[in-house]
């Protein structure tokens, strides 16, 4: 018994609980379960991290099996951080969730919990056949949770994004089994490096990160993010946007660093899908019609500037990559939160539909204009410090796959420039139509239980809840405090980069 | 080569099924791209025909590779499960082309 053979509890304890929330089916178990796991998850990530300060790599094979046919659940500073943010997004989402009634939807709490465990093994897997299976255990909860969830267009959204995470999954599982003709393993440490040396293997685990590309929300194959997420419940949309595309995006940085170890030969195409991924996002959030539509498109903004640190790939840029991921999960959930608040206590959140509500919702406006300051870039928000380090590491760009450091640089700063400037333009929009403009005189409520009532007068006393603004209030809060507290962290974010640009420990540690 | 050839008529077909309209279609739209792709993982491993892969019984020079057959096992048990649920949702709200709320009881937004 070593203290790596615990790592597999973190997806085996909530696929369990899962179970047993179905099988006894008590609200306050439900409720227990729901606070608790995520949780404890947290405690566990948080005591991984500062585990990992001082040993690098902790790994274990599921069943003793040894070498490459063992399934490893593997964990460094990176996978820590990451489960550390996704169990927090989880922990502030459920208490969202239970504010707003939706943990009393049939099995809500089950699905939350599965999804959860999913994500964890997502996470710590060191296998890709695995991480298949992980992100299918993920992916079916979600499936039901949008189900349940959301408004009556959920029934026609629920159909593609089932449809479309459906083939994405069998174009993951074709480059996984493609990985496995051609390099007779599907052990990510065995793999390490072999992309670049054998074309048949790099063709192969292009294929699966062209999956997990999908997954993520790449521009040109984004359209099925902005057209499914804002149809479900915030709460719900919440929870997706903290795990879904994150947990593809970390699997490319993983698999990318391992498996090619330098700049693929397919680089230059990468760099302007990035870019591409960057202003079409930023340029759609200005004709978006409803809050969290708007907030979709800053979504697959977030995503492209993610993937500049795997164009640029040196340390630094992968230590700002992951920095902005965690700064994007926290902000993106703390403002899905303050517009789910808004679209409980209104009845929606039509941009145009809403004004004039800068004299009764004073802390919602502060929330918002501080969440879509960190998206933009502007202090005292961690998406500041998520931004300057992008743009930092490539003006360091190096030569590689046949483009000049120069131009890698100029592109992508460019970019990022040119997408918070556009982004800034969009936003600064839902901002004032929401908050300025001639104050509203009726609304329609709208109830998870009775569903929308008629037009009613709007009087002083209906505002935001205190208890439905908590959690999004906790999520900007920790988003300021990123930025105050980033001399403290970001040393976290460089041994990260320092372990997924030199995976020789990694390796060490799971094939012995 | 019989096996590449039909793992290509098959995700094909799934393509062109998966473009249509109808929910029906595209279910069977996936379940032709999920066999495709079941085909290119026994493809992974030896395709021609060898023995069971059970340690204390057969040479393992003789043996199959056991490891693309459970990568299938698993990867049917996925898709028999979302094709359920996916034969579910074509039955509910079976109109494609509805601009209205389908009746489910719900009040919520119109």
């Amino acid at each position: 018994m070593t203290l790596s053979s615990l790592l597999p509890l973190f997806a085996a304890i909530p696929l369990l609980l899962a179970g047993l929330s179905v099988v006894f089916r008590r609200r306050w178990l439900d409720r227990t379960m729901l606070l608790a796991l995520p949780g404890a998850a947290l405690v566990g990530a948080v005591s991984l991290i500062v585990y990992h300060q001082s040993h690098s790599v902790l790994a274990h094979s599921v069943g003793a099996f040894s070498g490459v046919v063992a399934i490893p659940f593997v964990s460094d500073t990176f996978t820590a951080i990451m489960l550390a943010v996704t169990s927090f997004a989880t922990l502030v989402t459920s208490v969202f969730l239970l504010k707003t009634g939706e943990d009393r939807f049939r099995f809500a709490t089950a699905l939350i919990l599965l999804l959860a465990g999913g994500v964890n093994g997502a996470l710590l897997t060191g296998d890709l056949f695995n991480l298949f299976v992980f992100v299918e255990v993920m992916l079916m909860p979600s499936y039901a949770l949008i189900a349940i969830t959301g408004t009556w267009r959920r029934l026609g959204v629920g159909r593609s994004f089932v449809i479309v995470n459906l083939v994405t999954s069998t174009i993951l599982l074709m480059g996984v089994g493609l990985v496995y003709g051609a390099a007779g393993t599907v052990n990510l440490a065995a793999l390490a490096g072999l992309a670049t040396e054998d074309p048949m293997v790099g063709l192969a685990i292009t294929v699966v990160l062209t999956a997990l590309a999908i997954k993520g929300g790449l521009v040109p194959v984004h359209g099925w993010l902005p057209s499914t997420y804002p149809m479900t419940s915030p709460g719900i949309m919440a929870l997706f946007s903290a795990l879904h595309t994150k947990v593809a995006l970390y699997a490319i940085f993983r698999i990318y660093s391992v498996a090619f170890g330098e700049p693929a030969p397919w680089m230059p195409v990468l760099l302007v899908l990035v870019l591409a991924t960057m202003l079409v996002g930023a340029f759609s959030t200005m004709a978006s019609k409803t809050l969290r539509g708007a907030l979709a498109f800053q979504m697959i903004a977030g995503v492209g500037h993610i993937l500049v640190a795997i164009v640029v790939m040196t340390e630094a840029s992968l230590a700002a990559g992951m920095f902005y991921m965690v700064h994007h999960i926290i902000t993106m959930g703390g403002l899905i939160l303050a517009s789910g608040a808004l679209e409980n206590t209104y009845g929606n959140a039509k941009l145009g539909g809403l004004s004039g509500l800068l004299g009764r919702e004073k802390l919602l406006a502060i929330l918002f204009a501080l969440g879509l300051a960190s998206l933009v870039g502007l202090p005292p928000t961690s998406g500041l410090w998520g931004k300057a380090g992008l743009v930092f590491s490539a003006a360091a760009a190096e030569d590689a796959s046949g483009l000049s450091g120069g131009w890698i640089a100029g592109l992508t700063i460019g970019g990022i420039i040119a997408a918070s400037i556009i982004s800034l333009i969009g936003l600064q929009r839902v901002w004032s139509t929401l908050f300025f403009g001639h104050e509203q005189e009726t609304y329609r409520p709208d109830d998870p239980r009775t569903g929308r009532g008629e037009p009613q007068v709007l009087t002083r006393q209906v505002r935001c809840s205190a208890r439905l603004l908590a959690p999004a209030t906790v999520m900007i809060a920790a988003s300021v405090a990123l930025f105050f507290a980033a001399g403290l962290v970001l040393p976290l974010f460089e041994t990260a980069a320092h372990d997924l640009m030199d995976p020789s420990s990694y390796i060490k540690a799971v094939l012995g | 080569m019989i096996l590449a050839m039909t793992v290509g008529v098959l995700a094909a077909g799934g393509t062109y099924l998966l473009l249509q309209r109808e929910m029906v279609r595209m279910v069977f739209g996936v379940g032709l791209l999920s066999h495709a792709a079941n085909f290119l993982l026994l493809a992974s491993g030896v395709p021609a025909w060898r023995d069971e892969p059970l340690v204390d019984r057969m040479d393992l020079a003789q043996a199959a590779d056991p490891l693309p057959q459970a990568f299938v096992l698993t990867a049917i048990v996925i898709t028999l499960a979302v094709t359920i649920f996916m034969l579910a949702l074509a039955v509910l709200g079976h109109n494609d082309d509805t601009r209205r709320a389908p009746e489910t009881g719900e009040t919520h937004e119109k």
